[in-house]
């Protein structure tokens, strides 16, 4: 069974249209990221989910009810707001109870659940503490622990990581995935970060302009993107798009170097495309060239190095491509080498469409 | 140069601000000090004789019924209008506070009645309720079906509801302008926060809403409740303190004492009671609402 299902959702704000007709079957268990850039309308179509936005049209079933109409009490979900929302005149237990004791739950169940919850998230010693007086990260597992203390069928986040530092954001993330398989419970969350997609998600789901333009699991997205966007959206460092010719075995670059390409793909010769290559899948040349791969002469430009890896900048057809290689690999930049392109991994994208082939 | 035009006199700046300060308390305190003065002695205007009264005037205070009544309307006046206004204007201020076209131009008609100068808004008022006359009379016929003449400014038993609904005619506005201020305020999440935990609008505003804007409900519950405590000019307009001395508040009763009677003295021992009733209450207020830590 679904635990949420969506079905030709509109959301319009006057003349803006912020979400466009989405279609979405979240299944019982899963971990849903919808992930984008800002203004794709991700968090819409989430306050919508959670009923905090009216849908202009369209359907929202959650644990098979249908609950377009119906108030945010009513429709069996928790929420993590980005901001907490902590309630600043309740403590820290009050405010993990607070939805309980709304639903009038007996107070010996309170006290049991938010003990539990407190000692799930490690905040048990600051139950009697205001959220005035916690830090960022304290007051965002409190957050948490207000939403999981309750048993909903949804569990909605809501960027709930983007006020933290860069550390306290990793750890959280690691908590939060915990959590989930802990739980087991079907989660919705919202963030316009990759990397906490990628690493969080059973499903990710991509937004732009208020349309699904790819879903799938992480690997399946970041492997084989269905547009251009999609392929430039997740990994990092970004995938390098190179303009090419297609040629009866591969493509030709503007430089002159042909590149050829292991799998059949449905290219006309002389058809212009877009060559995607991802940072990850180029490396130093080895000793003996791999199956499938590509050897280029190139001419090292710029160094990063970003501890065990490097990212070195260098033109290739006519543009400026990344590759992320092996620290011990690199020489100084200025220098003439040669790099394997592993092109079994290669996209190739029709610049016109911007859709993969 | 010397030294000393280096540096001037430290002093002189005082000696920049003295006649101001010299005005204001020439015009504030020495008008108190004078009347406390007024209050041991036995002036009025129809006799010379102005000697020192002692503690007289003051002793009069405690078997005077008319001023203890006066007294007790004032308290009615207050603790039937400030509630009223305090909710009106809280129930007004939740509904100003979704967006809607023309907001702004309700906004700025509700406010209207607290712009006029309360003397005017009572003597409109008296038209309106003039028992032949006035539209109110007329509109409560049309509704009843026959002729209605309700005396809403001489019998009894209307004179209260008419100066309270006068009242929070005029100053509800006033409660809903700071409310909304305060409202608009609020985190929106926390209230969406509680509307997931399933809260009711009463659990939600009793703990987050009510906590948040309470500062600020405080002090115009404050200035509303001084204001009530001296209210005159609607009153005077409407009734004078009549029927007889029936609608006769601490701030109509002391004026008539001083300037219809002219008992001067006794008059400057009322203002002293009255001073010192609002300075008790107003410290007990300020510090049972917390506003000062």
């Amino acid at each position: 069974m679904s635990d949420l299902k969506i079905t030709k959702l509109h959301k319009h704000y006057g003349a803006f249209h912020a979400v466009k007709g989405i279609d979405l079957d979240v299944p019982e268990g899963e971990f849903t990221v919808l992930v984008g850039p800002s203004g794709c309308g991700k968090s819409t179509l989430l306050r919508t989910i959670a009923g905090l936005e009216e849908a202009s049209s369209g359907k929202v079933e959650i644990g098979g009810r249908d609950v377009t109409w119906a108030r945010p009490r009513d429709r069996d979900i928790a929420m993590v707001f980005q901001n907490y929302a902590l309630y600043p005149y309740l403590n820290v237990k009050d405010n993990i109870a607070f939805g309980l004791r709304a639903r009038k739950f007996a107070e010996p169940e309170v006290e049991r659940r938010v003990t539990r919850a407190a000692e799930m998230l490690g905040i048990a010693h600051l139950l009697a503490r205001f959220p005035r007086e916690l830090s960022g990260g304290q007051r965002q597992r409190v957050a948490i622990g207000r939403a999981i203390v309750r048993d909903a069928i949804l569990y909605l986040f809501d960027e709930p990581l983007s006020n933290l530092d860069a550390q306290l954001r990793d750890d959280m993330r690691v908590e939060i995935k915990r959590l989930h398989q802990e739980m087991g419970r079907t989660m919705i969350y919202v963030t316009h970060d990759q990397i906490e997609a990628m690493t969080l998600a059973d499903r990710i789901v991509l937004l732009r302009d208020g349309m699904i333009e790819q879903q799938g699991s992480p690997l399946d997205l970041f492997e084989r993107p269905a547009t251009r966007f999609v392929a430039g959206f997740l990994g990092s460092p970004k995938m390098n798009f190179i303009p090419a010719t297609a040629t009866a075995s591969g493509v030709k670059l503007t430089d002159g170097t042909e590149l050829a390409l292991p799998a059949a793909r449905p290219l006309k010769p002389g058809q212009a495309v877009v060559l995607g290559l991802r940072p990850q899948y180029i490396a130093m040349a080895g000793p003996t060239l791999a199956p499938g791969h590509a050897r280029v002469p190139v001419t090292i430009e710029l160094v990063q190095p970003t501890g065990s890896r490097v990212q070195a900048t260098m033109p290739l057809g006519g543009t400026s491509i990344v590759a992320e290689l092996a620290a011990h690999d690199v020489s100084r930049p200025g220098e003439k080498t040669e790099i394997d392109i592993d092109m079994t991994r290669a996209v190739i994208i029709d610049p016109e469409t911007e859709k993969v082939l | 140069m010397t030294a000393k035009a280096l540096h001037p006199d430290r002093n002189f700046k005082y000696w920049l601000i003295a006649p101001a300060i010299f005005l204001l308390l020439l015009i504030g305190l020495f008008p108190l000090f004078y009347s406390l003065v007024v209050s041991f002695m036995r002036i009025d205007m129809m006799d010379t004789d102005t000697s020192f009264a002692g503690l007289y005037n003051y002793k009069n205070l405690f078997t005077d019924d008319r001023l203890w009544w006066s007294l007790a309307h004032t308290l009615l006046i207050t603790v039937i209008a400030l509630p009223i206004e305090l909710v009106l204007g809280l129930a007004m201020a939740y509904l100003f506070l979704e967006r809607m076209p023309g907001r702004q131009v309700f906004i700025a008609l509700l406010v209207l009645p607290t712009i006029i100068s309360p003397i005017v808004a009572g003597a409109t008022w008296r038209l309106m309720f003039d028992n032949k006359y006035g539209p109110i009379n007329q509109i409560i016929s049309w509704v009843w079906g026959e002729r209605v003449n309700a005396l809403w400014t001489i019998n009894p038993s209307l004179v209260y509801p008419a100066i309270i609904f006068c009242e929070v005619w005029q100053w509800t506005p006033f409660m809903f302008l700071i409310l909304l201020a305060a409202l608009s305020n609020v985190d929106k999440s926390q209230t969406e926060a509680a509307e997931i935990d399933g809260a009711s609008f009463f659990r939600t505003f009793r703990y987050i809403v009510l906590p948040a804007i309470w500062p600020v409900m405080a002090i115009a519950i404050l200035i509303r409740g001084l204001d009530l405590f001296r209210i005159f000019d609607i009153i005077w307009a409407l009734t004078q303190g009549g029927p007889g001395t029936r609608t006769e508040t601490i701030s109509i009763y002391t004026y008539v004492q001083g300037f219809k009677q002219f008992e001067t003295s006794y008059t400057a021992a009322i203002a002293f009671l009255v001073i010192l009733l609002l300075t008790v209450i107003c410290t007990w207020a300020i510090r049972r609402m917390g506003l000062v830590k």
